[in-house]
């Protein structure tokens, strides 16, 4: 599929054969970030929080609640994820505040998140309703809804991918567009609706239909 | 009527038709059904239109009814048909994309294909207007629950953003059969 627009190689690494895109590089950068932040606020704990450990509390806390809101009490378990997934797609959408291609306006990145997301899906379906229960599933309401069920279980991530390609793409290509016609103060503009809003949303949105997906397949919530 | 009709068809031969298009250049004619399509794609503007008038026209209803609550019913009208408007954007991104950098006039192989693949990416990205009407509906019952039961504002907006995300899931398809008939397209 020829749907890189945009999307830059930067280097190769001869001896495995990689071509390294603009999105990796940037991928790197988020992760380096993130590795050193959680890794330096561990070092750092204290009874009296500093100004970066409430930061980082907050941010735990926010996940904690995120959890419990929406999968019910005792799914603690799925915080952690959630919480990377989130930082991970806050920092990959606004990173195009920066001037940098956004990691996350490439069908590359969100389709592994969203596959990410389907095995847990499916994962945890099979682990809640055991076997057969889960085949059971997609016989439900009635025996020949079996085709339809299956493609809306296909259509899941192909959905859930290309909702957050989309908009990033958007932002990519009108704020192109924005910066070649009218580069003085109008960008900012585009920069607040399309990184900043629409960026936020699409995490938010991203984050709460993996965790809702999860919790449907896992049957009953108490 | 209907004798001046088949009249018509009967003098109106599709052969000719395509013979007085086959005169044109192929790079000519892909770029003339680029412009055409990029105004095509802008119809789906008239879902999220709609949409939004709707919140608009909820939110004010809403506002009238609980005047305490305004702030907090102009907020969540404007975010809700912020999410609306993606229907919008998907269909500018599409014109824009036909305008400035449609790759199937570099393409060579029959024009016929080329011009049908640049007007249908055009006509699929129409479906996303019907996302626009649907999240508009969505944000402005959202408003109309804020302005009743303004303790629950963060279950309601997030039921209202999670609906409004599924509800964009047939405009994502037609975004992607515009997006692959333009860059991945599988007849040339």
């Amino acid at each position: 599929m020829e749907m890189d627009f945009g999307i830059e190689k930067v280097f190769t690494i001869e001896a495995l054969g990689l071509e390294v895109t603009n999105t990796i590089v940037v991928t790197w950068i988020i992760m380096f970030l993130l590795i050193v932040f959680s890794l330096w606020v561990r070092k750092n704990l204290r009874q009296v929080p500093s100004q970066l450990q409430v930061v980082a509390e907050l941010i735990v806390v926010g996940s904690h609640w995120l959890v419990d809101n929406s999968m019910g009490e005792g799914k603690r378990g799925f915080a952690p994820y959630v919480m990377t997934l989130s930082l991970f797609l806050v920092l990959g959408n606004l990173s195009g505040l920066l001037g940098v291609r956004q990691p996350t306006a490439d069908l590359n990145t969100t389709f592994a998140l969203a596959l990410i997301t389907f095995i847990m899906v499916h994962y945890h379906g099979i682990k809640a309703k055991g076997g057969l229960g889960y085949v059971k599933g997609f016989f439900e309401p009635l025996a020949f809804m079996f085709p339809l069920n299956l493609v809306s279980e296909i259509a899941l991530p192909v959905s859930l991918s290309f909702r957050l390609f989309g908009n990033m793409l958007g932002s990519v290509i009108i704020m192109a567009l924005l910066y070649a016609s009218a580069s003085f103060i109008v960008p900012v503009i585009g920069h607040m609706y399309f990184d900043i809003f629409a960026g936020l949303i699409q995490t938010f949105i991203f984050v709460m239909l993996t965790l809702t997906f999860i919790t449907l397949q896992m049957g009953d919530v108490n | 009527m209907m004798e001046h009709l088949w009249a018509f068809l009967e003098t109106f031969q599709l052969e000719e038709l395509l013979l007085w298009f086959s005169q044109f250049e192929t790079p000519h004619l892909v770029m003339a059904a680029s412009a055409l399509a990029a105004g095509i794609a802008m119809f789906a503007g008239v879902g999220p239109g709609i949409g939004m008038g709707v919140a608009a026209g909820m939110a004010a209803n809403s506002a009238g009814r609980a005047p305490g609550e305004i702030r907090s019913v102009t907020l969540v009208m404007l975010l809700g048909q912020a999410v609306a408007a993606t229907a919008g954007i998907f269909s500018l991104v599409i014109g824009l994309l036909l305008i400035y950098t449609n790759p199937l006039v570099e393409e060579s192989g029959s024009w016929v294909i080329l011009v049908a693949s640049t007007l249908g990416a055009g006509l699929a990205i129409l479906g996303a207007a019907g996302q626009g009407i649907g999240q508009g509906f969505a944000a402005g019952k959202g408003v109309e629950g804020v302005a009743a039961r303004p303790k629950w504002h963060s279950a309601i907006v997030r039921a209202m953003l999670l609906g409004q995300a599924v509800a964009q899931t047939t405009g994502i398809y037609a975004l992607i059969v515009a997006l692959i008939l333009l860059f991945a397209n599988p007849f040339v």
